[in-house]
Parts: C-alpha cells; sequence; structure tokens
C-alpha cells in the first residue's frame, strides 16, 4: 500500500502536467480554441503544452520515488487533494463548454453594446478603404461585419457612401420583448471571459424560426437612421440562412 | 410573431446564471492564464539557478523608499502581467529582495505597465483619450506609491506565508508554494543545474496553478453571471459611480491590457466610475485575491484589498467632486 502511494506521489506532478498538455493540445486540434482565445493566445496555449510535455518528461527522468527508507510525508493526503482540484476542474470545463455563450450571459451583457468600439474587418477605417469595398464587386453584396456597419455609422462620409448598399454578414439573431430583432456578434478581446456583444438592427423580411445559438448569414441593404443625434445601423433584409460557424466565431481586435 | 421560438428572458436585469456559459469562462481564463503562469515559473527557474542572491542585493538601493520608486520604475518598464508575476515576486522574495519592494511591483508591473497605458489610449481614442490616460497613469501610481509606503512598515512575517519566509537561505520543499510536493532527485546525476531548475518550475507552476483554477472559477462565476446593467443606473453619481466602477472590476476580473477596452463601451458609467475600474482592478479582484494567497497571509490581502480599494475610491471621489 505505501509502496503505491509512493509511486501515485511520484508520478502526480508529470500527469497532472501532462493532463493538462493533453487538454490543451486537444483543444487546439479540435478546434475549440477559437471559441475561447483571440488570435494571439492561441500559440502561447501550443508553446505552453508543448513545454508541460517537456517538464513531465524531465520530471520523470531527474527524479525517483520518495524511497521507503525515508519516512512517508506528512500531508499526502492534503496534497492528493490539491492535484484533484488541479486537474478536475479543467477536465470537467473542457468536456462541458458550450461553443457559444447563451442569450443569458449576453442578457447580462447587452446593454453596453451602444459603445462598442468597432473593429473594422476592411482595414484602417479611411474613406478610400471603404470606396474600395465598394467598388471591388458592384454587382454582389458586401461582405461586411457587424462591427463595421456600426463603425460606418460614426463616419458621416462613410456612412453615405454605403447607405442603401447590399451587403452580406452573419451572426445570430436575437429578439427582445418590445425591440427589434437584432443581428448579434460577440467581440472577444483576449478571452470568451471577456467577450461583449455587439449588434445591428434587423427589418424587413426577418421571419424565421432560428435556434438561440443558430449560425445564420444575412443579406439585406444597409442602412443608418438617426434618433436624436445617434446613428442606429440597420440591415433591411432580404434574405436570412442557415450558415456554418465561421472560422473564427468571435471578432478580435 | 417572429422568432417565437426563441427561449430569452423577459428582463435584461433579470437574466440570471448559465452554468454552461461558466465553464466556458472558465476553461478561457485558465487557457489564458496557464502560458503566463508557466513563462513566470521559468523566469523564477533561471533565477533560482543563475541569479545568486548576493547579486540582487548589491543591486538594490540602500533605502526603503528609493526601493520603493525603484519598483515602480521597474513595473513602468516591464510589463508582466498578473498571473506571470506571482512566482517571480516569490522566488525574489526568497533571493533576498525585500518583501515591500517585491511586492509593490507586482502591483506597479499590471496598472502601469506601458502595454496597459496603450490599450487605454486606443479604447478611449473618441473619449478624451489624454485624459483618460492621464487619469489612469496619475492615480495608479498614486495608489501604488501610498501602498508602496505603507508595506514598507510592515514585518515580513505579518504579510508572507511561511513557505514564502525565508529569504536567501537554501530552498527545503516545505518552503515553496506547493509544499506537499515531494521531489527526490535520482542518485548519480551530473544534471545538478537542469534538475534544480526543473524543480523549481514544477513546484512554482503547480503551486500557484492550484489558485489560479480557484481564482479563475470565481471570476468566471461572477463575469458571467452579474448582470452588469444593475450598476447602470449609479454609474453617473459622483458617489456611487466610483464605487460602481471598483465594483465592477472585482467581479470581472479582467487583464490590466483588456479593460480598458470593455469599460471604454460602457455607456451608464461616468469618468469617475471608469477611472475607478482602471485603477482598482489591475491592484486587486477577486482572481487576484486567491493569486495573492498563493504567497501572502490572508490578513494582509484583506488589508491589502481594503486600502487599494479605499485609496482608489478616494481620488476619483475627489476628481468626481471638482468636476460635479
Amino acid at each position: 500500500m505505501n509502496l503505491i502511494a509512493r509511486q501515485i506521489s511520484f508520478l502526480a506532478p508529470a500527469a497532472v502536467m501532462s493532463a493538462w498538455a493533453t487538454v490543451m493540445l486537444h483543444t487546439i486540434a479540435g478546434g475549440h480554441i477559437n471559441r475561447l482565445l483571440s488570435p494571439m493566445f492561441r500559440n502561447y496555449v501550443f508553446a505552453a503544452a508543448i513545454l508541460l510535455l517537456v517538464l513531465s518528461a524531465l520530471h520523470v527522468l531527474l527524479y525517483q520515488p520518495n524511497p521507503e527508507t525515508d519516512p512517508a510525508p506528512t500531508g499526502r493526503l492534503r496534497q492528493f487533494g490539491r492535484w484533484l482540484v488541479i486537474l478536475v476542474p479543467l477536465v470537467a470545463a473542457s468536456i462541458l463548454s458550450p461553443s457559444a455563450l447563451s442569450s443569458t450571459t449576453l442578457n447580462n451583457r447587452l446593454n453596453s453594446t451602444n459603445g462598442v468600439p468597432a473593429m473594422p474587418s476592411m482595414g484602417p477605417a479611411t474613406d478610400a478603404n471603404v470606396q474600395a469595398e465598394l467598388s471591388a464587386n458592384p454587382n454582389q453584396p458586401v461582405p461586411v461585419e457587424v462591427t463595421d456597419l456600426i463603425r460606418l455609422g460614426k463616419s458621416s462620409s462613410q456612412m453615405t457612401a454605403f447607405d442603401g448598399r447590399k451587403v452580406q454578414t452573419v451572426g445570430f439573431v436575437i429578439q427582445q420583448p418590445g425591440q427589434p430583432p437584432k443581428l448579434l456578434r460577440w467581440i472577444m478581446w483576449c478571452c470568451a471571459a471577456d467577450a461583449v456583444p455587439a449588434t445591428v438592427e434587423l427589418s424587413g423580411n426577418t421571419s424565421g424560426n432560428w435556434k438561440d445559438d443558430q449560425w445564420l448569414e444575412v443579406t439585406g441593404t444597409a442602412q443608418f437612421p438617426s434618433t436624436a443625434g445617434h446613428v442606429a445601423p440597420r440591415i433591411n433584409v432580404d434574405t436570412i440562412k442557415p450558415t456554418s460557424e465561421p472560422d473564427e466565431p468571435y471578432l478580435s481586435p | 410573431m417572429f422568432f417565437a421560438a426563441f427561449d430569452l428572458p423577459s428582463s435584461p436585469v433579470g437574466a440570471g446564471i448559465s452554468w454552461p456559459d461558466v465553464a466556458l469562462s472558465f476553461f478561457a481564463i485558465v487557457m489564458e492564464g496557464a502560458p503566463f503562469l508557466l513563462l513566470g515559473a521559468i523566469i523564477s527557474g533561471l533565477v533560482d539557478v543563475f541569479l545568486p542572491a548576493g547579486v540582487i542585493k548589491d543591486w538594490l538601493p540602500r533605502s526603503k523608499a528609493q526601493g520603493i520608486f525603484a519598483a515602480i520604475g521597474t513595473g513602468l518598464i516591464f510589463p508582466l502581467c498578473e498571473c506571470g508575476a506571482m512566482p517571480i515576486v516569490q522566488r525574489l522574495i526568497r533571493k533576498g529582495v525585500p518583501p515591500a519592494v517585491a511586492t509593490t511591483y507586482m502591483l506597479a508591473a499590471p496598472g502601469l505597465n506601458p502595454l496597459a497605458m496603450f490599450s487605454t489610449f486606443l479604447a478611449f481614442r473618441n473619449q478624451d483619450p489624454w485624459l483618460m490616460l492621464g487619469l489612469r497613469f496619475g492615480f495608479s501610481f498614486l495608489v501604488i506609491l501610498s501602498l508602496g509606503f505603507w508595506l514598507v512598515r510592515l514585518r515580513p512575517d505579518w504579510m508572507l506565508r511561511a513557505e514564502t519566509l525565508i529569504g536567501p537561505a537554501r530552498i527545503k520543499p516545505e518552503m515553496t508554494p506547493n509544499p506537499g510536493l515531494v521531489l527526490t532527485p535520482r542518485p548519480g546525476q551530473s544534471l545538478g543545474g537542469l534538475q534544480q531548475f526543473t524543480g523549481a518550475v514544477i513546484r512554482d507552476f503547480t503551486g500557484v496553478l492550484l489558485f489560479l483554477v480557484i481564482g479563475a472559477a470565481v471570476a468566471a462565476l461572477f463575469s458571467t453571471g452579474f448582470n452588469r446593467n444593475l450598476l447602470a443606473p449609479v454609474g453617473q453619481n459622483f458617489f456611487l459611480g466610483p464605487l460602481a466602477g471598483i465594483f465592477l472590476a472585482q467581479l470581472l476580473c479582467l487583464c490590466s491590457t483588456t479593460d480598458a477596452f470593455i469599460i471604454a463601451a460602457f455607456a451608464p458609467f461616468s469618468i469617475p466610475a471608469k477611472i475607478a475600474f482602471l485603477v482598482a482592478g489591475p491592484l486587486i479582484h477577486l482572481k487576484l485575491y486567491w493569486l495573492y494567497r498563493s504567497a501572502f497571509q490572508a490578513r494582509f490581502v484583506h488589508a491589502l484589498w481594503l486600502r487599494a480599494l479605499a485609496a482608489t475610491f478616494l481620488l476619483t471621489l475627489l476628481y468626481s467632486l471638482m468636476h460635479k
């Protein structure tokens, strides 16, 4: 019994570090990392996983079980509990984590959207960039992100250039009582814990029986109505159809 | 009726909590924090092996006041996140750096570093960025300075956990962040340095990792389940606004390079409320509370918490009154 306990005590650090590395690598390989961290942090997770595997190997190579001649260390059970606290929540979270934040969390964070600084997917926010996007393919809807429309709404010249133009974008559709439906996209600065929602209003043909977390592609006309000096970008919808989850579920700076 | 199938709450204030979202947030926080914690443990291991205690002592200023200014100055230059700082600060203390100086650096590095200032400027670029940058830097500096001069008056044994409080003495297993971890070197190894380095990294990483896991769980619970709209009605109040900013910072547990983007978008908050959020958050919040507990006594962390938040509140309240 004592021998088994000594072996467990010896192998526990390497096992826990290897388990962390395995969860990290599995999260990267399965693409779930895209739902957790912004792109700049993902390589750090990969590097950490490799280093943890190296440390695990070094631990086994450089150290050995406590000799039987030594007295059994005190607090062995407590130490075992520490390893469980380090390991069990991680494994549980990796299994239980959903693919996207739910509408419950959305409502806890939703009112902060008015001031969300938009992050353009079209490069620096200059009139020339906007004009280039508009003239790139005049017969096709311009692919934009929700945040592009919010940003355009802050520049009168760019807003004028884009007003009435067909656009195409993806996101979740949400409906709150007494409010028009909205297209939502989460913005992530570092990780999913700090994600905030960005929304634009939808009007027109918005009918459909969509699920809460279903990715949808919306095509329609960009509009920038102003109420009391506040511009609220809107898409007058032509079509809404289900689509696959984008490679990057969150928008990141 | 459009979207009749949606099961959305009727009121944002009563939104409640989604446990799968808590799991997602927890997973994201530990995935983000663990690499930096490991980096901190590796630097700590390098310090252990390659930096003799005497050298560090020679570098340090002789007077305590100069030491506090030096710690703040180092925090200004070397960007270090909260998670990565903990193993390094503990190692520096074991190498003989006065706890007050090391702790001041730990407080200054996240809040005053150039990356935090740059992100503040970017986040507020449409909302008077120089004012926000100046207020964040100025108030953070004053709060950390006041904490530094409080720290030099404290006895190390009142601040630190017993296992941290060994100064430059030889490190024994029971004096590490993971006191129950027994590492028995294989005999006949000629890799003494590598063995020492590996042992230091494993002890520091796994020791602080426990507190990161606990802190991340608490942070995920509150950052996901707390409805920020509850604070909106008091966000513009000259007295309650700064309190609301401090309170929100404690719950959201954001990194100092991210917090400005989140709070810049929070329209219901006044400038003093936003500044209180930006100053208090990097000093201490629910996740940091647990990380600090890996090195410090509970009574010290509670006192630090109280003083950091009180100083932040007083400064932002003063600003609030001047601009009422």
